[in-house]
């Protein structure tokens, strides 16, 4: 019996959705409502397929692999065979990933659609791209789509970040679509390089080469291929030393573009890091190197957050730092330190986006999120202030809420590595998350008018507020029940699991 | 032998001459907080090249004090190259890029 089954209906439907949609909705460009609907659709039956599908593969080309014992051929990825086969698969790791990416997907496109009042129709289409970039390096087996996903991916970013049309946004998109061309030619290369040393485009099938051949002096291609490798790494999750111009890519969005563009980042993050970690997790410092850009990221992103004067801007550079503490997880490597890293991707594009739409209601109140005024809002939007409020003791990993749950698992898990530096960092950047999210909801929120100048009267959307609920509700379930999304994680974290050896 | 109050006020000055402003506003907060942790945080990644060899470690343990004495106040300099300039930021992938193959070809 084949338990994988290939050319799952459900994979070319989460891929294939998004392009077309982003198509469509470009057609009826400026119909607001009909946009509306269409988006809001096509959103809730994608997270309906990534909850229905079962698990299996999606290939283009190649063969599956044939057990010798029974003559039967398999798609189980454990099985060690020539696949030859451009590939995706969908497993319980790509649910949850996909799952909440859809969920956010839905009050993303909800908002915006109340809010933008022109350019609809190009805008959806770009969250939509982003979407369906995401999905590839999600699902992806093979070195060809994946590069292809991270360049769609890198220009669809600068796409959602000029829809929000200021000169700011302008300049912040043209200087990240500046360094794609660097780090997608980068991971180009190291792609060819690892096909020129392995023959094999199948990621998995490349992983069997280099474990079973002795590469000799021929293993330096593999260390360049990995620094090329890594360069396109920190590129697609905006990692040290390319956090400014990610910072300001988030900054200068709408919130809840950024919401989206997050979202892909922190899962981009991932499925690249898991790959490059089967790839070259195994050769000597290269966890090390992984490691320490992680945290040079976490320490940067939250120091320069500290320093903000602006909410959207200390989110920002939140962002770019909670980033580094998905990939210290990731570096590591070990079992625990997987499902740390992957555990708190999925809390922190949660708890990130319950920020973010916080900040989106900001602009529904006169649009000031600079940390110069005091406006006082929480006497004028109660509901608002406690979900800020809720939201800043998820990201900063007070318990009950999901972010606790992730960082302690991280934190055990740079202790069992030996690593207690990494761990002391980790909580640094908790506590100093804390800090500096409270700084300016004290100034925005709790803290009487400076001024006599009445903040204006506001109706924040019902669905601006349906979505902070729902994904309050979420940091809070899954903060109490951490099972619901750990027990999806586990067998992936076991199966790419090499132990640390200090 | 110098007084607390002669302390104190090279201190003051030290604070005022990068952020102009009280030293309890909403802002200098920032900046005094910042400057701790990116403190902490230079020890820190400095203890964590023990990792690679323990007397690289401690060498660069004792830089990287001599380098925190040297640029305080650190935040500025931290500000300064986390600019969104495409030239620094070019600079410094250059640099990443070198360190990340030398380590790994160093590790073979």
């Amino acid at each position: 019996m084949n338990a994988y089954p290939s050319n799952l209906w459900s994979i070319p439907l989460l891929v294939v959705i998004p392009i077309l949609v982003a198509v469509v909705v470009n057609l009826v460009y400026n119909r607001a409502r009909l946009i509306k609907v269409i988006s809001i659709a096509s959103a809730i039956c994608l997270a309906l397929i990534s909850l229905i599908s079962s698990y299996g593969y999606h290939w283009f080309t190649g063969q599956p692999a044939l057990r010798p014992e029974t003559l039967t051929f398999t798609f189980d990825p454990g099985f060690p065979a020539w696949r030859l086969a451009l590939e995706f698969y969908f497993g319980p790791l790509q649910q949850v990933m996909i799952f909440v990416m859809s969920l956010i997907l839905i009050f993303v496109v909800a908002v915006a659609t109340t809010g933008l009042t022109k350019r609809q129709g190009p805008y959806m289409g770009m969250i939509f791209l982003l979407f369906a970039s995401a999905a590839i390096i999600i699902m992806v087996n093979d070195f060809y789509h994946l590069w292809i996903a991270v360049e769609i991916g890198s220009l669809v970013v600068a796409g959602v970040v000029v829809g929000s049309g200021t000169s700011v946004s302008h300049k912040a998109a043209l200087k990240y679509t500046f360094f794609s061309a660097l780090s997608g030619a980068g991971l180009a290369v190291a792609l060819a390089l690892i096909l020129g040393l392995t023959g094999y485009s199948n990621i998995s099938d490349a992983i069997m080469y280099i474990q079973s051949v002795n590469l000799g002096e021929m293993s330096v291609i593999l260390y360049v291929a990995f620094g090329f490798f890594a360069l396109s790494w920190i590129y697609a999750g905006g990692l040290a030393p390319i956090h400014p111009l990610k910072s300001e890519v988030y900054g200068a969005s709408f919130p809840h573009g950024t919401a989206m563009l997050q979202t892909q980042s922190k899962l981009m993050l991932v499925a690249i890091g898991i790959v490059m970690l089967r790839v070259f997790g195994n050769l000597p410092f290269v966890r090390e190197v992984m490691l320490a850009i992680s945290v040079i990221t976490m320490m940067l992103g939250v120091i320069m957050a500290l320093i903000q004067t602006d909410f959207r801007w200390i989110l920002a550079y939140l962002i770019v730092s909670h980033s580094g503490l998905v990939t210290v997880g990731i570096s590591l490597g070990t079992t625990d330190g997987l499902t740390g890293g992957i555990f708190q991707a999925v809390n922190d594009v949660i708890y990130m986006t319950v920020l973010l739409l916080c900040c989106e209601a900001l602009y529904y109140f006169g649009g000031k999120t600079s940390t110069r005024y005091s406006l006082g809002l929480a006497k004028k939007a109660p509901w608002l202030g406690m979900a800020i409020i809720l939201g800043t003791m998820a990201a900063s990993g007070i318990p009950p809420f999901n972010g606790f749950q992730s960082e302690i698992i991280l934190i055990q898990a740079a202790l069992k590595a030996g690593l207690p530096e990494v761990a002391a960092v980790i909580l640094m950047v908790s506590v100093t998350t804390f800090i500096a999210l409270f700084r300016a909801i004290y100034r925005l929120f709790l803290k009487p008018p400076e001024t006599s100048e009445p903040v204006e009267e506001a109706k924040v959307p019902r669905s601006l507020y349906l979505g902070l609920w729902v994904f309050v509700a979420i940091t809070l379930i899954i903060g109490v029940y951490p099972n619901i999304v750990v027990s999806f994680i586990k067998p992936v974290a076991e199966a790419v699991s090499i132990p640390w050896y200090l | 032998m110098v007084s607390v109050e002669t302390l104190f006020d090279k201190v003051k000055k030290w604070i005022s001459s990068f952020v102009v402003g009280s030293g309890y506003t909403n802002m200098m907060t920032g900046y005094m907080t910042g400057e701790l942790q990116s403190l902490v945080f230079a020890l820190i990644l400095a203890s964590f090249f023990r990792i690679f060899s323990i007397p690289l470690g401690m060498v660069l343990l004792v830089a990287v004090i001599a380098g925190i004495l040297y640029f305080a106040p650190l935040i500025t300099t931290l500000e300064k190259e986390s600019s969104n300039d495409l030239n620094r930021v070019l600079f410094w992938v250059v640099i990443y890029f070198a360190v990340i193959i030398a380590v790994t070809l160093w590790g073979r």
